[in-house]
């Protein structure tokens, strides 16, 4: 395979390329799925091709096809080169101007203890359908879903100025949900193994039989629940509710290439400018949000993005302040940075590499406390576990999110769930009232399977680490009014 | 791919099986892009592929594979990968056999494919683009936006002796015109690239984005407001996706349960599918090999029909429908200009952004307004005003509908024909900064 990249390589030089980079990628997804007492659908796809990238006429085109052969593999050099040339009809100015970065040749694999697609399918139905009989044994319940997916990308990358690189990432979750109904309405609770880079050993790790007679309890009891109120609240959210707020506030709005208008007509752009890089306050100073695509267990790490730059860990938001951003080999010029960080990733072989999300996420708290001291400390306030509803404008400042499951806060005492919660705010007012984070013990990584962007849009994946934390006075409840 | 290659690639793998049920699909094609932001090409990418999926059943219990590598060592492997995973798998009681050979007779006739199209260049595109960045950069705005064209096919063979081909073409361009403190957008799709004017879209886009400059802050609430088709249809995706689906329904998790056969929405609302429609075209079959259905959900206000898979219209006595292949509204005689101009205070919205369910039971969807809100007063545009969201119910929406324009060609994720809508006490909760 890196033979057949460097083929392709050389192809597109020959024909005119300055730069060219070519991905042999091979996918394979299996995902299982369950509804009640039966199992759904088993299903195993494989995807596998090669892209061909390159600069011709000071601008960019990109082939791919399916046919990984020495004959089509120079095919689609040649007409990756004959686009650019289309695309010089309207390039810019000065040029694409390619940052450096030092040649790598090496190997990264996700370090897995069990493989999951050796684990049998027997065991991976058992356990989808051991769960439900727990979920459906709660009165109540009428309704389970399950659902196991593990994916494995196996990438060769070559690129002319001499990286060769290969990359075997695994990357798996287990969720399921339980929906009770009555004669009003229907309301429901989700529990997961979050989307991790791992094997099998992170199911097993996690309660997922054991949890599921509770969650069974609670979808019931969220069909009583008492109504959202209306008006400021403290919110308390869990990183299993804050991994998608962070998300879409703070890692879309980081993008540098939305920052600086390159998905303007359809993901959108960012408020978060680079003329207010180093003096725009996001949010309090409790504030600190690092990207790390090294952590094993991310699933954005995989040893080099598509750009073929190695992974690193940086700020973004450093005591509250915007200091960078995510970014990729094209753009990182435009803030004076001699180096990308590193975050240019396709979704297959058939899609052009652009500025995905690291996995990125708020740095725990410095000093000890725990979420019962931070429940002790709070008056009058909301805690949310899991994700319900999530939308924000496409410069990411108004947005309004709900969650899954919701209990009141009053004096420092947990007290009745709440249902139908939404909150809304504008991005650096939110994170301006982030007043406590739990400390380090209480840090959780959440990954998130299916991130969307890029036109066509493209799928990717990554992970968002929080500890519990707790933001002053949000407007609640405006959705219902 | 042409038919008699993809059946031959259908017929090894159907020969292949020993499994009791086969069935087994092949869908891709070519799809290219070229990306403008800035008024500069900063994409241009080309991708060809196919797919093979395999479903295999012994007794009740199945399972299914795909591969992209046709050949004939794959071939034999995915088919053995869906029986071993048909082996591995419980009965299911939901099970349904290969959809019968006789179903090819209810197919409707639809061609849309244009040579032209399938063979439309990087090149063509790249001089259309440039011209209109030009013309854009021109008069001071920024130009952004994807023109999106290719072919793609989808064939299917089973061991009851159903086989289909389809193939159809594809031409999409959405640009966004920006200026300093407002942005306007617009879209053109058709099977035919002849029909797609470039320069006409960046002038209307443009148009827009002059009048969006420099919003001014007007409180949320309940106004009346003109939505354009494209906003419409992101409305009408969600409300539809999530409440017609016939088992939710049934088994009271869904906003229309109970609601078969009753009217929920007023006499002039009708909501239909039909794969033939002119300038709307879809495929006439569905991945299973089930006919695309000409079918009203909602009939002159009635809830006519609900989306069936072929396990549940069988448990409940229903024909099968399976999935909407377009969504067509029909509209009214009414234009933009004639409800502006009958409209006291109000506004008009291009589009909308970033919608989600909020509570489905209710239905309540909730979103932002984008590229163009606009003011209304004394039945003149009377400026633009900065975005804003929605908390909005669009099935009680439906029954505040005051006018509707005839139908026009949308839809980001699927074929639709929808109208422009004039709703009185639209549900505005919030407003953001630009």
């Amino acid at each position: 395979m890196k033979q057949l990249c460097q083929h392709a390589v050389e192809a597109a030089k020959h024909k005119g390329a300055t730069y060219a980079d070519a991905r042999i990628v091979r996918l394979r997804n299996q995902v299982i799925s369950a509804e009640d007492k039966r199992i759904d659908e088993i299903r195993d796809t494989e995807s596998f091709g090669v892209g061909v990238r390159v600069i011709a006429d000071g601008a960019w085109g990109f082939a791919a096809t399916a046919r990984v052969e020495p004959g089509e593999i120079e095919r689609i050099a040649a007409r990756a080169v004959e686009i650019a040339k289309a695309s010089a009809l309207a390039k810019a100015p000065d040029g694409i101007r390619w940052a450096a970065e030092p040649v790598h040749n090496d190997v990264y694999r996700t370090p897995v203890e069990k493989d999951p697609f050796e684990v049998s399918l027997e065991d991976k139905t058992g356990l989808l359908l051991a769960i439900g009989k727990e979920v459906l044994a709660v009165k109540g319940v009428k309704k389970y879903h399950g659902h196991i997916h593990f994916r494995r990308e196996h990438r060769f990358l070559a690129t002319s100025e001499g990286t060769l690189v290969e990359s075997e990432t695994t990357h798996g979750l287990a969720s399921y949900q339980a929906t009770a109904v009555d004669e009003s309405t229907a309301k429901s609770r989700y529990f997961s193994a979050p989307a991790r880079s791992a094997g099998w050993e992170h199911i097993e790790r996690t309660p997922l039989v054991a949890e599921a007679r509770r969650v069974g309890e609670e979808a019931v009891a969220h069909l009583k629940a008492k109504p959202t109120p209306v008006g400021k609240k403290d919110l308390i959210l869990m990183p299993s509710h804050l991994a998608l707020t962070m998300h879409e506030s703070i890692g879309h709005a980081t993008e540098l290439d939305r920052v600086l208008g390159m998905e303007e007509s359809l993901a959108g752009s960012s408020f978060a400018t680079i003329d207010k890089l180093g003096t725009l306050k996001y949010g309090s100073p409790l504030m600190n949000i690092v990207c790390d695509d090294t952590m094993p267990f991310g699933l954005a790490s995989r040893g080099w993005d598509d750009d073929g730059v190695a992974a690193q860990r940086w700020h973004v938001i450093k005591d509250g302040i915007l200091v960078d951003y995510m970014s990729g080999r094209e753009v990182c010029h435009s803030i004076g940075a001699e180096r990308s960080h590193g975050s240019c990733r396709a979704d297959s072989w058939g899609s052009i590499p652009i500025i995905r999300q690291s996995n990125i996420g708020l740095e725990p708290g410095t000093q000890p406390l725990t979420v019962d001291e931070l429940i002790s400390d709070t008056k009058d306030g909301i805690l949310i576990d899991g994700w319900g509803s999530f939308s924000i404008d496409q410069r990411r400042e108004n947005f309004q999110f709900g969650g899954d499951c919701f209990w009141e806060i009053k004096n420092g005492k947990r007290g009745a769930m709440l249902k139908d919660v939404t909150y809304q705010a504008i991005t650096t007012e939110f994170w301006g009232s982030l007043d406590a984070v739990c400390d380090q013990r209480f840090w959780e990584p959440i990954g998130i399977f299916g991130c969307g962007k890029g036109d066509p849009m493209q799928s990717a994946i990554m992970t968002h680490g929080s500890a519990p934390a707790r933001f002053r006075q949000i407007d609640v409840g405006g959705a219902t009014k | 791919m042409n038919e008699s290659h993809a059946y031959g690639i259908l017929q090894k793998a159907l020969d292949a099986a020993k499994a009791e049920a086969v069935v087994a699909t092949l869908n891709g094609g070519t799809s290219a892009t070229t990306r403008l932001a800035d008024n500069v090409i900063t994409q241009n990418f080309e991708s060809s592929r196919a797919v093979l999926t395999v479903s295999c059943a012994y007794g009740q219990s199945h399972g299914t594979a795909s591969t992209e590598d046709l050949g004939d060592e794959s071939i034999r492997a995915v088919v053995e990968a869906a029986q071993a995973i048909a082996k591995s798998m419980p009965p299911d009681p939901e099970y349904m056999p290969p959809v019968e050979a006789a179903e090819t007779g209810k197919y409707p006739k639809v061609d849309g494919y244009v040579d032209q199209t399938a063979g439309f260049e990087p090149q063509q595109k790249g001089s259309q683009l440039a011209a209109a960045a030009k013309s854009v950069a021109g008069k001071g705005y920024r130009l952004s936006g994807a023109y999106t064209s290719g072919d793609e096919f989808l064939a299917i063979g089973n061991s009851a002796g159903l086989k289909a081909y389809h193939r159809s073409t594809q031409g999409e361009v959405h640009l966004t015109a920006i200026g300093d403190n407002g942005s306007g957008w617009a879209e053109k799709i058709s099977n035919d690239t002849d029909e797609i004017d470039v320069a006409a879209v960046a002038d209307e886009a443009l148009r827009i984005a002059e009048m969006a400059q420099d919003p001014a802050d007007l409180e949320a609430g309940k106004h009346t407001l003109i939505m354009q088709p494209a906003a419409v249809s992101e409305l009408l995706a969600f409300f539809l996706w999530t409440g017609l689906e016939a088992k939710a329904a049934d088994e009271g998790r869904n906003f229309l349960r109970g609601k078969l056969g009753q009217k929920i929405a007023p006499e002039t609302i009708t909501i239909r599918s039909n794969p033939a429609e002119p300038n709307c075209l879809s495929e006439p079959f569905q991945h299973d090999g089930l006919a695309s259905r000409t079918i009203s959900w909602i009939d002159k206000g009635t809830l006519a029909n609900m989306m069936y898979s072929r396990f549940w219209a069988k448990k409940q006595g229903k024909a099968p429908t399976g999935y909407p292949s377009n969504v067509i509204m029909d509209g009214g005689t009414a234009s933009v200009d004639e409800m502006v101009a009958s409209t006291e205070r109000g506004l008009l919205v291009t589009r909308f952004w970033y919608i989600r369910t909020v509570d489905p039971m209710k239905p309540l969807l909730t979103g932002m307004t984008r590229d163009g809100l606009f003011r209304i007063e004394d039945g003149r545009i009377a400026g633009a005003v900065k975005h804003m969201r929605f908390n909005e119910n669009p099935l009680d929406m439906l029954g505040r509908i005051e006018a509707m324009s005839p139908p026009q060609r949308t839809g980001e994720w699927m074929a639709m024909l929808i109208p422009t809508l004039k709703v009185r006490d639209f549900n505005f909760t919030s407003t953001t900064k630009f």
